[in-house]
């Protein structure tokens, strides 16, 4: 009974956890580093390294959900990256066409992948594994194996610029009051319909503790830069997921062909659809990704992305996303990439060998989900 | 040594407090059936869980005595040793594996080295099948090659090769045909002879007044009764049952037939696995407005083909013509019957009906969600007012909208599944099996909701393979066998033995 209670209280607050385990690994780093990590500077570098994981993990939640996988997504990313450089460096075209080409790239390749699977019905292992393969095969052929560079200033500074500290500060309120009303939203909605109301000290809380959060970290980015870029696109895209996930009809229909693709198709909707538009977002994501990557490294890089899709694929089942689909949220998988993240550049501070970083994140990953399975309450 | 082969004594079983077995006595004499009855979430499922140690000693309060002993089981392993086998109502077969390596699976015969002892495991399965009244199914082929009952059986053979003392049928006929319940009910009977005892619990009440002994009635786990049969009645099982008398089974309210709204033409439905095999064979039929039309026939008959066909959800090829209002319609995928009028609520729930990582609400809205968004934002509120709109309508029993859809009974799902299915306004229900694994208040609810239906001008077909069912809430019964429409009777002086002579094909076509 006690373990029982304890399991629904665990898997409840699930994020909560995650945060204190970001919480405890920053607290190692800073002390392993003398203060060192925890510097203004690292932090806005670690984001900014997470928001490429973070950016396509937005993309391979709905993908999970829905009950699928993509592995080309590491390769996509290195093609369309590619595309930019070749595009920005070769071609001299505007900023304005270089992203518009990228965007429309990647959506035509992620909506070619959701093809396979929804209609073709090749499994999207199958084809994801393909894509891996293929797409490299291409980016590698389209640059002749070398780098692309110099990239414009223009490209360079969707990767490495900041926002001014004042739009900064004026974000975390507008964030703030967002947080605010949302949760008043919520509980209107929540009292309305005669379902139990959380207390409103406890409500008060969550709002006071997400302003301090968002305080701290507006704080911690302007006494370095401001707010960089990518940072802020992976926010915007937590904005616009969530909002998708939670207040749409497709975002519903996402769980519901996860959950059980037969009835949901027997409910009269078309699920290849869902599916496929699924994949056409990751494409999106692909792009945006590549986009900030190339702008980032300044250079198209013929190697960019590789084995990228295990960290986000990682950052979401670390989030929480379900294995069989049907359940996951973005902020957990962007928690996840944050996980992911950390522990790269805390370990690259420390010097410590890749062979060790490698195993580290492979033990993370798998206690992580075996947290999630040994505190899952009400098995069938 | 007590004249008890087993005793089960005030059990008490919670789940977070709530007790859902509250103080339960059962006691059962070797070669003694007793048949266990309640409403659906009554506790028998649970009862019979912690008496075959899915939840092991020491979960629940209360006290079990085999044969004198306590028995403080912590897994089935050790139940299954000390002679109690259950037989549960979802089948437990791997579809890949020979029915022979069914039977045996997790007690296989072997040869030295580890190697399968094939032939001896393959004779004994034979013979097993012989008994069941299955010669024909060949013990070395994958179970996936036979339909719903012949599994069934076979997972009956394979708990009699376990040398029962105490065997539990859960739901044991849900989906076998009248031959082939007598059959089992025949084998009870033997097994009885020979002094195993066994529980049989079904909610074809029919079943439990011809086979058992004692009848234990339980109801929001609490006990009710322990009668001897000869002292029951089918009525009086299902007054302490729902606690209240109920007068009839089938409600009644009259209902105008108009016009004919959908017709069939020549539905064809060819086998999946095998595409050259018709499941279906050239049936054609009308129904009318405000009509109840229930299709009768035996396991495999090709009914729920042809209603999966007719809504476009048929997984192989098909062929034919549905007309609705005198227009040809094209139903080819479920999505476009559903534009046309149709609706159908499947009769394999878990599968095919509910999605279980949904709450109630958004299962109950998953066809009509478009309905309720402004701009790309679905309305809580609106979607909210449509979801109470249909809990009220169905009497639907659950203590929030935002439950997960897992948490209600098999009933109350069922009345979700029907509920989504009614929020698509259609022309044509279509109904599979509707009240199976459903306990008798909302089978009375699911049935005056059909006349409701009905009364408002909405066709309904319904399959079934309960007989009084079919025969108690239809106006016109289409009998199938072997893929072919075999009879097509109004439901006037219709008996059961007229339905099953022609489902057989003893009469090659009914009256008009």
């Amino acid at each position: 009974m006690n373990t029982n209670k304890f399991k629904q209280l665990f898997s409840q607050y699930k994020i909560l956890a995650l945060l204190v385990a970001i919480a405890l690994i920053w607290a190692f780093f800073s002390w392993k580093t003398d203060g060192d990590f925890t510097t203004a500077r690292n932090i806005s570098n670690l984001m900014r390294q997470m928001s490429i994981t973070g950016i396509l993990a937005c993309g391979m939640v709905f993908i999970i959900i829905a009950g699928e996988i993509d592995l080309s997504v590491g390769s996509l990313l290195g093609l369309l990256g590619g595309a930019a450089a070749l595009l920005d460096v070769n071609q001299h075209a505007s900023l304005a066409v270089t992203i518009g080409t990228v965007l429309a790239f990647g959506l035509a390749v992620g909506l070619f992948n959701g093809f396979l699977t929804a209609y073709a019905g090749i499994p999207s292992f199958i084809v994801g594994l393909g894509g891996m393969l293929a797409y490299r095969g291409v980016l590698l052929g389209a640059t002749g194996g070398q780098t692309i560079a110099p990239v414009s200033d223009d490209l360079i500074v969707l990767g490495q610029g900041y926002l001014a500290p004042s739009f900064g500060t004026a974000l975390g309120l507008v964030l703030f009051v967002l947080a605010g009303v949302l949760t008043w939203q919520q509980r209107r909605s929540l009292a309305q319909h005669q379902l139990p109301v959380r207390p409103l000290w406890f409500d008060g809380l969550r709002v006071l503790f997400l302003g301090a959060i968002v305080a701290l970290f507006v704080h911690l980015f302007n006494s370095y830069e401001g707010i960089p870029y990518p940072v802020l696109l992976l926010l915007v895209l937590l904005g616009v997921f969530s909002y998708i996930a939670t207040q749409t009809v497709f975002g519903r229909r996402i769980y519901a062909v996860g959950s059980n693709m037969e009835a949901t198709r027997l409910s009269g909707v078309n699920v290849r659809a869902v599916k496929l538009w699924i994949f056409g977002l990751m494409g999106l994501m692909c792009a945006l990704g590549g986009l900030i990557n190339t702008a980032r490294l300044a250079a198209g890089s013929p190697s960019a992305g590789t084995a990228g899709e295990l960290d986000v694929i990682a950052a979401c089942f670390i989030g929480g996303t379900s294995m069989r689909g049907g359940a996951g949220t973005v902020h957990g998988a962007l928690i996840g990439a944050l996980v992911m993240a950390s522990l790269d550049n805390g370990m690259s501070m420390l010097d410590v060998d890749a062979y060790w970083q490698m195993i580290v994140k492979g033990l993370i990953l798998t206690f992580a989900v075996w947290v999630d399975v040994a505190t899952r309450t009400g098995r069938r | 040594m007590s004249e008890y082969l087993f005793e089960m004594r005030h059990i008490v079983k919670r789940f977070d407090g709530v007790p859902a077995l509250d103080g339960i006595d059962l006691k059962i004499k070797p070669g003694e059936c007793i048949g266990l009855c309640g409403e659906n979430g009554a506790g028998k499922s649970t009862l019979m869980k912690v008496l075959s140690a899915v939840y092991p000693h020491g979960t629940w309060d209360g006290e079990i005595v085999w044969e004198g002993q306590p028995l403080r089981a912590q897994s089935i392993r050790e139940t299954e040793e000390a002679g109690i086998i259950i037989i549960h109502q979802e089948l437990m077969l791997v579809p890949e594996l020979s029915v022979a390596e069914n039977i045996f699976l997790g007690n296989e015969l072997r040869l030295p080295g580890g190697r399968m002892n094939y032939p001896a495991m393959n004779r004994r399965a034979e013979e097993l099948l012989r008994e069941l009244k299955l010669p024909d199914v060949n013990v070395v082929l994958p179970v996936k090659n036979y339909g719903g009952g012949h599994q069934q059986l076979i997972e009956i053979a394979k708990a009699l090769n376990k040398q029962a003392k105490l065997l539990i049928l859960d739901e044991p006929s849900a989906s076998l045909t009248a031959a082939e319940t007598d059959v089992l009910l025949e084998i009870v009977r033997g097994l009885k002879a020979k002094g195993v005892a066994c529980v049989y619990i079904s909610h074809k009440l029919e079943e439990v007044a011809a086979i058992c002994d004692t009848v234990v009635v339980i109801r929001d786990g609490k006990h009710i009764a322990t009668t001897p049969m000869q002292q029951m009645q089918v009525n009086t099982i299902i007054a302490q049952m729902v606690g209240r008398e109920m007068s009839q089974m089938y409600p009644q309210l009259p209902h105008a037939i108009g016009e004919v709204v959908m017709e069939a033409r020549a539905v064809t439905c060819y086998d999946v696995d095998q595409p050259a095999r018709k499941r279906v064979d050239q049936v054609s039929f009308q129904l009318r407005r405000g009509e109840i039309l229930g299709i009768a026939g035996l396991v495999g008959a090709g009914r729920t083909e042809l209603v999966s066909a007719l809504f476009g959800a048929y997984a192989g090829t098909s062929e034919g013509e549905v007309w609705l209002e005198g227009r040809r319609v094209d139903n080819g995928t479920p999505l476009r019957a559903i534009r046309n009028g149709f609706a159908l609520v499947p009769e394999d729930r878990k599968q095919h009906g509910i999605v279980r990582d949904l709450s109630v609400g958004a299962n109950i809205t998953l066809s009509v969600l478009q309905r309720y968004t402004r701009m790309t934002r679905i309305d809580g509120g609106a979607e909210m007012a449509a979801i109470q709109e249909q809990i009220e309508r169905l009497a639907l029993k659950t203590a929030s909208p935002g439950l997960p859809i897992t948490a209600l009974s098999g009933g109350n799902q069922q009345k979700a599944v029907l509920a989504k299915m009614l929020l698509t306004q259609p022309k044509v229900l279509i109904l599979d099996e509707p009240t199976r694994g459903v306990d008798v208040g909302a089978k009375y609810e699911i049935y005056k909701l059909m006349l409701e239906l009905a009364a408002q001008g909405v066709a309904i077909l319904m399959v079934s393979s309960e007989l009084p069912e079919v025969l108690g809430v239809s106006d016109r019964v289409l009998v199938m066998g072997e893929g072919r429409l075999r009879g097509d009777f109004v439901n006037e002086g219709l008996t059961q033995e007229k339905l099953l002579a022609a489902a057989i094909g003893q009469e090659q076509h009914g009256t008009r």
